[in-house]
Order: structure tokens, then sequence, then C-alpha cells
């Protein structure tokens, strides 16, 4: 630990030159999944007791903590407001991906994160106050922008802000003629295109549509369907998750 | 919150989380003077510990801790690095301590938080003192290339006791770290030979014996608060705030000091109670030496 | 007993010591400290009105600003500015100017070993020239372990490097009281043999240590005695007198 901090290099060969096969697309995926078939997906509430409300999500790989701080105090500088603010910030891990990365925020997300869940939150009811959605991801398997906003919006819900609906969110990429569900990190590094809804699905209510990539009209409608359908499957999971922590506390 | 009923005439729970708030010091005092603490424990007890190994799948080593609620998520991960000059035979290890907006509700992003960079550096100061990393070990080719292990120990829940949990953290990561095995490819440079070992025979791996850290003398700490008399082992973030006198001991498993760390607060720690403070972490050092023995060999049975 | 320094000292001999106050204009207290070649100088600017966030208003706040020779700050700058604030912190009267910040500059002339207990030094004298209120004064010494089981006092860089271990330890100086010496002890110990601060590093066996704060707590009564006639001697003595 010198000042002088040598130059290192991870030994993993890094994302193993394209296999060269990439134009004849396989019918099975990596981890031998459905072409619609999502990653087990496993949540759960109050994972970080320091924070007014919390969720910890893990969808394959992909490992997520969400804290909740708030409605607290807005920072000095804010002007004087009837609606309440929301504040959001997403980061990595340094150990999240295969090669080590410095740890830092990640602004794209955080503005994403934002966005999907400004909509959905009652901010009149939390007026001159900020809730702050932290979100940290663990390790990262792909898919991790759609696993942060199911994630942040169950850390709400778990915190007592007022929402309209949970939201929920998939992500879909499209593969040459293939439209896959809930890609992975591998899927992800080679898709032409990317869909990702976050909706409230018992308000039929879609709070955020991101489309990258090149796509067809009635490859959209496709896939958008797939992310519903998806989110619409999501959603009762994340109700099971909060049922049961308010049935568990109450005994 | 089940709190016991030692504020005696506040009878209601309403009135007793208000008593908390608006008097904290009496709150804790009125506990002390019952020997028990408001979580229920004895002044001397640790909260409940547990240790679980491999977390994370993307590192080469991982350990999650939880004290209590404080939570440390630590991992390894090993890069290639060209040794040091002076140091040809010997590889490296970075220490670092992050504290994300996620911990606790006085971390905010963008400003990273004062205790932060102390408990690193008192991280750092531990593990090299208690010499329990051989950095010869982490040697590939002598002057050529060396290993460069990454410890990155992230704070997911902070609730006092921040470097015990962070310790515990640090050494079970390392207890957990398999190194992946390596050979020196065209370049020289240093590649991960596969598991399925199809691609290139001929190459000798060149370390094949040395997949796993020897680690000697494994430090373990426990941080006491000191209080009129009283030393509260364990402490939570609340008590930690309240009384502001903390005394952080490492002891390594051959009972040797590491550490004695007391930085300021307005108790005196006179030599008794230093003692006394001594007696308590070794007490605690044979309990988690149990717990990580215990994760190490349930991960072996997998 | 007998161990050789490159210096030609005993174990327990310190290095030649050397104060001055008042030596910055600007600044409302200031003094420079030096041991053999460690030297530092602190200077103290305050009370200014408010605290910072996350600071009880209700008391004074200290803050501490590490100046390195050269260069950044690092984790171990981090480090000493949070040991200081927290040693002067138990010294200081917080309650008598609440909602105020005292800030301490100590910036570091040179570092030839014993750094941090040097600073403290430092900056007690820099506090006691801006008129701070203190409980008591603060010394501090670094205490080495050599591998025989030996403690030497006030090493210099090289010597730190080598021993096996070293601690930073801060006494509270030997209060002038007309009370008995027994009305003063705390638990059969007198007052001053309590640690305000402790760091260490390396690894030594625990009666190593207590032999280190025996050793230490002998070595403090003469820098307290320096440290008091430092102080007093730049009284003017007009004053002295007419107090």
């Amino acid at each position: 630990m010198a000042g002088k901090t040598p130059t290192t290099y991870s030994p993993s060969p890094r994302l193993k030159s394209k296999p060269a096969k990439n134009d004849a697309y396989d019918s099975v995926r990596p981890d031998g999944r459905g072409f619609a078939q999502c990653r087990p997906a496993f949540m759960r509430t109050g994972a970080v007791n320091s924070a007014s409300g919390s969720a910890y999500a893990e969808f394959g790989n992909t490992k997520v903590i969400v804290s909740v701080f708030g409605p607290r105090e807005s920072k000095k500088a804010m002007m004087y407001s009837d609606l309440g603010r929301l504040n959001c910030n997403v980061s990595y891990t340094t150990f999240a991906s295969p090669s080590r990365a410095q740890g830092s925020d990640h602004k794209e997300f955080s503005t994403m994160l934002h966005k999907a869940l400004e909509g959905a939150i009652i901010l009149e009811t939390f007026p001159k106050t900020t809730v702050d959605v932290f979100a940290l991801i663990l390790e990262s398997g792909g898919g991790d922008l759609p696993v942060v906003i199911s994630c942040a919006s169950l850390a709400l819900a778990d915190a007592g802000i007022m929402m309209y609906d949970l939201v929920v969110s998939a992500s879909l990429s499209c593969l040459g003629p293939n439209l896959v569900i809930d890609p992975i990190n591998e899927e992800e590094s080679r898709e032409d295109g990317n869909l990702m809804i976050s909706c409230m699905p018992s308000r039929n209510e879609v709070t955020q549509l991101i489309i990258t990539g090149e796509w067809s009209t009635p490859k959209i409608n496709e896939a958008m369907r797939l992310c519903l359908d998806a989110c619409t499957k999501l959603s009762t999971i994340t109700r099971t998750c909060l049922k049961d922590a308010a049935s568990s506390t109450q005994d | 919150m089940g709190l016991p009923d030692a504020a005696g005439d506040l009878s209601s729970e309403m009135e007793v989380d208000a008593f908390r708030r608006l008097f904290p010091l009496r709150f804790h005092e009125r506990h002390l003077a019952e020997s028990i603490r408001p979580d229920g424990r004895p002044v001397g007890g640790a909260r409940d510990t547990s240790l679980a190994l491999g977390a994370v799948g993307s590192s080469d080593g991982s350990a999650l801790a939880k004290i209590g609620s404080t939570t440390m998520l630590a991992a390894v991960k090993m890069e290639v690095m060209t040794p040091l000059s002076e140091s040809p035979e010997e590889g490296c290890i970075a220490i670092e301590f992050h504290m994300p907006p996620i911990c606790s509700p006085l971390v905010r992003p963008g400003r990273p938080a004062d205790a932060a960079p102390v408990v690193a550096k008192q991280l750092n100061d531990t593990i090299v003192s208690s010499g329990m990393i051989n950095l010869k070990e982490l040697s590939l080719v002598s002057g050529k290339a060396a290993w460069m292990a990454y410890l990155d120990i992230y704070c997911l829940d902070a609730d006092g006791a921040l470097f015990d949990a962070a310790l515990l953290s640090a050494v079970a990561a390392l207890s957990h770290l398999r190194i992946p095995q390596v050979s020196l490819n065209d370049d020289g440079r240093v590649v991960v030979v596969s598991e399925e070992g199809e691609e290139k025979i001929d190459r000798e791996p060149v370390n094949k014996e040395k997949r796993k850290l020897n680690l000697t003398n494994i430090p373990f700490s426990l941080t006491c608060v000191l209080h009129k008399g009283y030393i509260l082992a364990d402490p939570t973030a609340e008590e930690e705030s309240i009384m502001g006198t903390l005394v952080t001991v490492a002891l390594d498993s051959s009972d040797q000091l590491v550490s004695l760390y007391k930085p300021g607060g307005p108790v005196l720690a006179h030599t008794s109670v230093l003692k006394d403070c001594v007696e308590l972490t070794k007490k605690r050092t044979v309990e988690l030496q149990k717990i990580l023995a215990e994760a190490i060999s349930d991960m072996d049975l997998e | 007993m007998e161990v050789d320094r490159a210096d030609g000292r005993t174990a327990n001999q310190l290095r030649p010591l050397a104060c001055s106050r008042n030596v910055l204009n600007r600044a409302h207290g200031s003094a420079s400290w030096s041991q053999g070649d460690t030297k530092v100088l602190a200077a103290v600017y305050g009370p200014k009105a408010g605290t910072k966030k996350n600071e009880n208003p209700e008391k004074a706040c200290i803050e501490v600003i590490w100046r390195t020779k050269s260069g950044q700050n690092g984790k171990a700058e981090k480090e000493y500015e949070m040991i200081l604030k927290r040693t002067l912190q138990s010294i200081c009267v917080l309650t008598v100017y609440p909602n105020t910040t005292t800030s301490i500059i100590i910036q570091v002339v040179h570092d030839d070993g014993a750094l941090l207990p040097c600073a403290v030094n430092a900056a007690c004298a820099a506090l006691t020239d801006a008129g701070i209120p203190l409980k008591h004064l603060a010394v501090a010494i670094c205490c080495c372990v050599a591998d025989g089981g030996y403690v030497m006092l006030d090493p210099t860089m090289l010597e730190e490097q080598n021993m096996k271990a070293f601690a930073y330890l801060v006494f509270p100086n030997a209060t002038m009281c007309v009370l008995s010496d027994a009305a003063t002890l705390v638990d059969g110990e007198p007052k001053e043999h309590g640690v305000i601060t402790s760091v260490t590093h390396g690894a030594m066996a625990v009666d190593e240590y207590l032999l280190c704060l025996e050793r230490g707590r002998a070595a403090t009564a003469k820098l307290s005695d320096f440290l008091r006639r430092s102080l007093q001697s730049q009284v003017p003595s007009g004053q002295l007198e007419s107090a």
C-alpha cells in the first residue's frame, strides 16, 4: 500500500473474442432457459435495518440491495415545494462484474430509476421533504436496471411511501430472429436491440419504456406483450413478498 | 421493538420511546444500573454473529458477515501485476472499505463517509500487523508476475462496531479465497487456465500447488464502549453515538495484541479497564474462531 | 536492558524537545513543536460561529485539518485527523462556547518518527496559546517494542520501521492539585495514568503493551513538565504577577 500502486490486469480472458458461431443463433440460451422463460426471482424486504425501508432482490446472478430513507429534510439549497422530492442513486460494487472496476455512481441508471418511479409515487403526501432511494448492485448478472427498479418499488412500499401501485420492470433482448426475455450479461453483450418496460400492472399503466437498437413494428408489439406478461407475473411475486413480510410482523 | 420495562414508572410503550429519544443518556444509564442493555443483552455480551462464505459469484473469494444488524460484504479479486523492484518475490494486497449510501442515513451519495477511510486504514494496519498473509505466497514468476489481491469490503448496514464486522468479513473472505489456476501465454501475459483445459494442454499452469492462502495468526477484534466504569461490549450505533468512548482490541490466534485502538473520548482508560477489555476480547476471539471454523467446514461439505 | 540506538540515546531517553508559541501572526493561537528532527506547526482559528452539519450544535465543535509536508492527503492523514479531533475534543471544555467551531490546522514540517504524538503536543500548545478553555493538557509519547521485549521511547522513523511494534499513547498531564494524592485516585491509579488515546502498529504481547504504558507514563511526567515550563515562560511576567 505504498504511494505507488502498480498497474494490474485481470488474468481471465475478457469477453472471449465473440465466438465465431455468432450468426448461427442457438436454439437454447447459455443458461438453458427457454426464450420466454425468466430467471428465478427472489425478493425480500427489510434487508437494511438502519433504513426506513429496504429490499433485496436476486434474479439469477444479479443481486441488488435498495435502501429508502425519509421522507426527510430536503437539502438547504432547495426551494419550497408543495410536492415531495424523489432522489435516486444507483452504484456498482467494485466486484460486481468479472473484471474489477472502480465502484462508482451510475448516473444513467440513477436518472432512469428516477423516471421509472416518479410517476408511481404520490409526491403530494410528503411536501417540502425528500425521499432518497439508493441502490447498490452487489453482483451484475445482466438485466440490472429492471431488477433495480422492481426492487426499489418494493423498498418504497416497505418504507410506507404512498404509491399508486407497485412498479415492476422487465427487459428483453433481440438476438437475430429470437426475442429472449430477461437476458443475462452474455446475451446482452451480443444483442441487436433491447426493450425495457416499467409498469404498474394493476392500473395497466406504463411508467417507462426504453427501446434501443433496430426494431420492426411487429417485433416491438410482440416484445411489449412478452414484457408486460413478465411484469404481471413479477408483480404477483412482489405482492406475495410484501404480504409475507406484513403477516410475519403481526405474529 | 420489545423493550424490557427497566424504565419503571414510564409504563406504556410510547412513553418509553419518547423517553429514549429525549433523554438518551439517562435511558441507557437506567438500563446499565440493572446490568442489562436496551436490546436485552448483558453488559459484556456481543450480538448474534453469523458468517456466510461465497456470497459473491463474480469474485475469487467472498464472505458476508453479520453482527447484530451490522452487515459487511467482503470480496477478493485477484489480478496480475509486475512485482515492485524492491520485492520481486512478493505479491501485494490492497484493502478498501466502502460505505455506500444504502448503509446508513448519515451517508449521502457523492460525499464519502468520514469513517470509511479511517476504518480502511485500521483494517490495513491490523491485517498487515498480524502478518496473517505471507506476501511471498502471492508470487507467480519471480520478478515478472505476482498477484495483486484486491480486498473490497462493503458496509451494507451500519449499526455500530463497524471495524469488528469488517475485519471478520475480511478474514473470512481471505479464508474462502481460491486462487485461479493460470499459465503464461506467448506474450508473457498471465492467463487463466480454463477448468476443462481443452484449448492449450501443452502449457503447464504456473501455480498448480498454490491455490489457497496459508493464513496464520488470524486476527479478531472486539469494540467496547466505556461509560462510567461500565464496559459495554459490541455497541450498537446508538450506544456508540451516546457514549463516545470506544476501545477496539484486536488479538490474533496466539493471543498477541495486534491493535489497541482508543481514539480519544471523554473517558480515560486505566490499566485495569484495558486489561478487562483484553479479557473480553480473548473470550470473543474464541467465539469468532468457532464461527469461522464452522463456516469453512459448512463450505467444504457442499 | 541495554540496547544500541543509532543516535546513541538510552532506551528511555527522549530526543531534544523544543516548543515555541505564538509563531504565526494571523492565527488566533499557534505553536511549533519539535522532537529531534520531527517538527510540527499547529495553528488555531476560532471559535467561529456555527457548527458543521452532523455536529451537535449544543456543544463547541472541533475541526482538525492535517497538511502533509507535500502531496495530497491520503487515508493515513484522514485517520490522523479523526484521532486528533477526538483527542482534542476530550480535553477541551466543549460546553463553554456552544454552536461554535474551532479549527486546528496541523502542518507537518518534517517527519522523522513519532509524528502523531508530536502533532498532539503541538496542538495542545497552540490551543493554550489561543486561550481555548481546556480541562487539562494532554501529552503524547511514542513507545517502541524491540524484538527482545525491550521498550524504547520516542523512536526515529528508522527505528519505527525496524521495530516489531510501536504504540502512540496520549495521557492527561499531571494536574497541580491541593488535594492529597489519595483523593484524586481513580480505581487506585492517579488520574494522569488514564489513557486518552492509544494507537498501535505491529503485533506484541499484552504484557509488552502494559510495559509500554508504564514507560510512557513515566516519560510523560517529564514531557508535561517541559510543556508547562514552555507555556509559562512566554506569559509576560507582569501579567502573571497581577493575576
